[in-house]
């Protein structure tokens, strides 16, 4: 099995993984340093496993519920420690939001189940959500022998009860959570088009110094609204960002998230690992 | 406004998004939570709801990738998912064959012929998903057999060699596709007509052909089932007993492309037949 090296002061490039990604890594092996697997595609198919036979693995995980109010089974979390100690992950991913969330009452559901989602949601911004968080990291931390770094949620809608902007939302949680911080500069210029701020602004004021991994990905504009696309190359304006990130923080890894479409291009999949290098070594 | 409540209600919409309806035209249910409707954008959470099924559903992408281009090029993507997971309301096939197969029957029923891009979508989808099937292992197919269109008579029982799928379309999906691998699709170039598409597989050979039929030929293959003789067909077809030369002859091209074979040659089976 091959473990990341994680060298402070060395930045790796991976992708995540996706179709057709452990085949690009096998004819592409010098670009690629890492893959980023999922904890709930490992979950469900073991065998996903063996390519750490290949290459290093860093887990990344949508089961935590950082930021909402159920938190996830014991088995799930036993689930995860155990696959974090097999593949030797230097942290867990985990996205800042929610996956599931209490039933609700009043008729509208037959059962008291909470409803799982089985994906994540870009939680209100809110002091409750900060302390909540903080709460959850507290008690999360305990299971895992590494580190959980917080990812930032794009955001699609206003969430009611909102109180606070995206920027200052994760500005209140780093500071409240002794954490590292996994941004993903698609999810945050989502997050600025769909709240019409100025993402170069406001990229400086988010506390880069804890940025541990960088995620880049496509987006699409659809009925008014930029959603996440892993199929589409990422804009020019995600590398912008990616260089001004790099000016003033040195992640330890950077994660191209092209995992939906086994079309997707392997020229532009190419070109774009050789281009966050070639960034990487003008810093 | 707790914030737990709102996720819970955020969730429920997602998970459902038949709520969602409701809500919009009920919002006392909403207050009945102890939440102002107000707050809540129902349609951006509807759009989310559609969003995130169709990332659910990215394991299609392999049998249907134009599809989801297509989607996302005519800007249907969300409106699409979204009604999809209204109707599903969170429920599910297990493998990607099933959910492929729900989402076309879906379509089939949501989609309006009316709307040009619905009906393009309609023929890429049917197209993919005809490719995807016929690529999958075929049984062995019988021999082609030799022989002129006019050795059949009444009594001839035509079979099907290989696998085929036929479709009538609106569109060229061959065009569809075309524009669609071009960086900025010209959709509005793609023609609408009447197209009668037969997607035919013989055994293990690779090569899928898509043939484009006459309304005679289309509709012949759709009732040629091993069983039915020259004669049955032509009744089926809305002629006599006795088929008329045209039918013998469209029997006859189809089979000299190997569509079509016989068990027994023409007139031997009309011999078998008459000996016993």
């Amino acid at each position: 099995m091959k473990y990341l090296n994680s060298v402070v002061g060395t930045t790796h490039v991976g992708l995540a993984f996706g179709p057709g990604i452990p085949e690009f890594i096998a004819a592409n092996d010098r670009l690629v340093d890492y893959v980023e697997l999922p904890f709930e595609q490992l979950r469900h198919a073991p065998n996903l496993a063996s390519i750490q036979d290949s290459i290093p693995v860093i887990l990344h995980c949508a089961s935590l519920s950082v930021a909402g109010f159920v938190p996830p089974s014991d088995s799930t979390l036993s689930a995860i420690a155990e696959v974090a100690e097999r593949t030797g992950t230097p942290w867990i991913g985990e996205h800042l939001a929610f996956v599931t969330a209490d039933a609700l009452e009043c008729g509208a559901s037959d059962s008291n189940a909470p409803t799982s989602l089985t994906y994540t949601v870009c939680p209100q911004l809110s002091d409750e959500t900060v302390r909540r968080v903080a709460d959850n990291l507290s008690s999360l931390r305990r299971r895992f022998s590494v580190p959980l770094i917080l990812e930032n949620s794009p955001q699609y809608f206003v969430v009611p009860g909102s109180t606070m902007s995206m920027v200052d939302f994760l500005r209140n949680v780093l500071s409240h959570c002794d954490a590292g911080f996994l941004l993903d500069l698609t999810h945050f210029l989502i997050s600025m088009l769909n709240t019409r701020a100025d993402a170069v602004e406001h990229i400086s004021l988010l506390p880069l110094e804890r940025v541990v991994e960088i995620h880049i990905s496509g987006l699409s504009v659809q009925s008014g609204v930029a959603w996440d696309d892993h199929a589409t190359p990422a804009p020019p304006a995600v590398f912008d960002l990616l260089e001004r990130v790099l000016e003033r923080v040195r992640p330890r890894a950077v994660t191209l998230e092209y995992n939906w479409s086994s079309s997707f291009p392997r020229g532009v999949l190419q070109k774009q690992l050789n281009h966050v290098r070639d960034l990487l070594a003008r810093q | 406004m707790n914030a737990g409540r709102v996720h819970a209600i955020i969730a429920a919409g997602l998970a459902n998004p038949q709520m969602l309806e409701r809500w919009r035209q009920q919002p006392g249910l909403l207050r009945g939570y102890g939440v102002d409707p107000a707050e809540f954008d129902l349609d951006a959470l509807w759009k989310a709801a559609g969003i995130a099924v169709k990332v659910r559903h990215n394991g299609l992408r392999g049998d249907l990738p134009l599809t989801f281009r297509l989607l996302n090029v005519t800007g249907l993507e969300i409106e699409v998912f979204a009604s999809y997971a209204s109707e599903r309301r969170g429920r599910y096939s297990d493998s990607v064959g099933a959910r492929a197969s729900d989402f076309l029957t879906f379509l089939g029923h949501w989609l309006d012929p009316n709307r040009r891009e619905h009906a393009i979508l309609w023929d890429l989808t049917r197209h993919e998903w005809a490719l995807a099937q016929l690529s999958r292992a075929a049984p062995p197919a019988p021999d082609a057999t030799q022989f002129s269109w006019s050795e059949l008579d009444a009594a001839s029982v035509p079979c099907l060699r290989g696998e085929v799928t036929l479709h009538v379309m609106r569109s060229d999906p061959r065009a569809v596709a075309a524009e669609l691998h071009e960086r900025s699709p010209q959709l509005h170039e793609v023609a609408l007509a009447n197209y009668r598409f037969c997607y035919w597989r013989v055994g293990e050979e690779p090569e899928i052909q898509i043939l484009e039929l006459d309304e005679l030929g289309f509709y012949l293959l759709s009732l040629v089932d091993g069983r039915n003789s020259t004669g049955e067909l032509s009744r089926k077809l809305g002629g006599g007993s006795r088929p008329g030369r045209a039918l013998l002859r469209a029997i006859g091209e189809l089979a000299a492309m190997g569509i079509l074979t016989f068990d027994a040659k023409p007139k031997e089976s009309a011999d078998a037949g008459s000996s016993g």
